[in-house]
């Protein structure tokens, strides 16, 4: 199952906001079960990069101390027509992928 | 084995050397893995050692970083840095002062991108968040407090 991702984003002069929203636990592998006194396994999307018609612009690492459901907004230069692309990857190496183009 | 080693240590040291002399950003050559000793990092020095090389930071007022004073729920706690006014910024970094491990995250950015990150993070408890931006080799920072009153960790 890949990871699902929502993206959103519009060029107002040259610069596009790319705004994306995404489906994971984001468990840190730091939160205690109380019943079991263990640890909950890590499990946390660590890689990140944007492409903006397949040229990677952004590159991000994240750790487990990012919110569970990310929410992430860059900013791009990027106008209409400009294929912006996320792909993710978490630490057990689900990954996911999504495309939108500009309007 | 020994010589293999050197030669790869070499080769991968003045690769990054010529990418730093050139000013080049080449994002899959220096962050190919992920940071995993800056992630383990306890505190905001050696996070920022292990990401940068460096944890000297000018503060900067050219670094807007907004996040709320005080924060109800700090599992969700967004942060907004925006150092579109500074020329040329290669990366940017968040870290929460008083966390287990304070790197947050890191955004390595390219020529088509603007110094402009905003997200959401977990904070255990009331701490500074902190902004590291690094352009034309420099690292510049701004913080901020942030109260939380209910904590992130807990759940």
């Amino acid at each position: 199952m890949s990871i699902n991702i929502r993206m959103r984003g519009k060029s107002q002069g040259g610069v596009a906001e790319i705004k994306a929203l995404i489906k994971h636990p984001m468990e840190s592998g730091v939160r205690m079960d109380k019943k079991t006194g263990k640890p909950y396994p890590a499990k946390f999307i660590n890689m990140v990069e944007v492409l903006v018609n397949g040229t990677k612009q952004v590159d991000a690492q994240w750790s487990g101390a990012v919110s569970a459901n990310p929410y992430m907004a860059v900013q791009l230069k990027a106008n209409a027509g400009d294929k912006i692309t996320i792909n993710l990857t978490d630490n057990t190496g689900e990954t996911g992928t999504e495309t939108l183009v500009i309007k | 084995m020994k010589r293999r080693t050197l030669l790869k240590n070499t080769l991968a040291g003045s690769a990054a050397v010529v990418a730093a002399n050139a000013g080049l950003l080449v994002p899959s050559v220096v962050l190919a893995d992920w940071n995993k000793k800056a992630f383990a990092a306890k505190s905001l020095e050696d996070a920022l050692t292990d990401t940068y090389g460096t944890s000297t930071a000018t503060e900067s007022g050219d670094i807007k970083l907004k996040a709320p004073a005080i924060a109800e729920n700090g599992a969700v706690t967004p942060v907004t840095v925006d150092a579109s006014a500074i020329d040329g910024v290669e990366s940017i970094a968040i870290l929460a002062s008083k966390n287990p491990m304070p790197l947050v995250c890191e955004y390595a950015f390219g020529a088509g991108a603007l110094g402009y990150v905003s997200t959401r993070i977990k904070m255990g408890e009331t701490m500074n968040v902190m902004a590291v931006v690094k352009a034309g080799g420099k690292l510049f920072k701004a913080q901020q407090e942030v109260k939380v009153t209910i904590g992130g960790c807990g759940g």
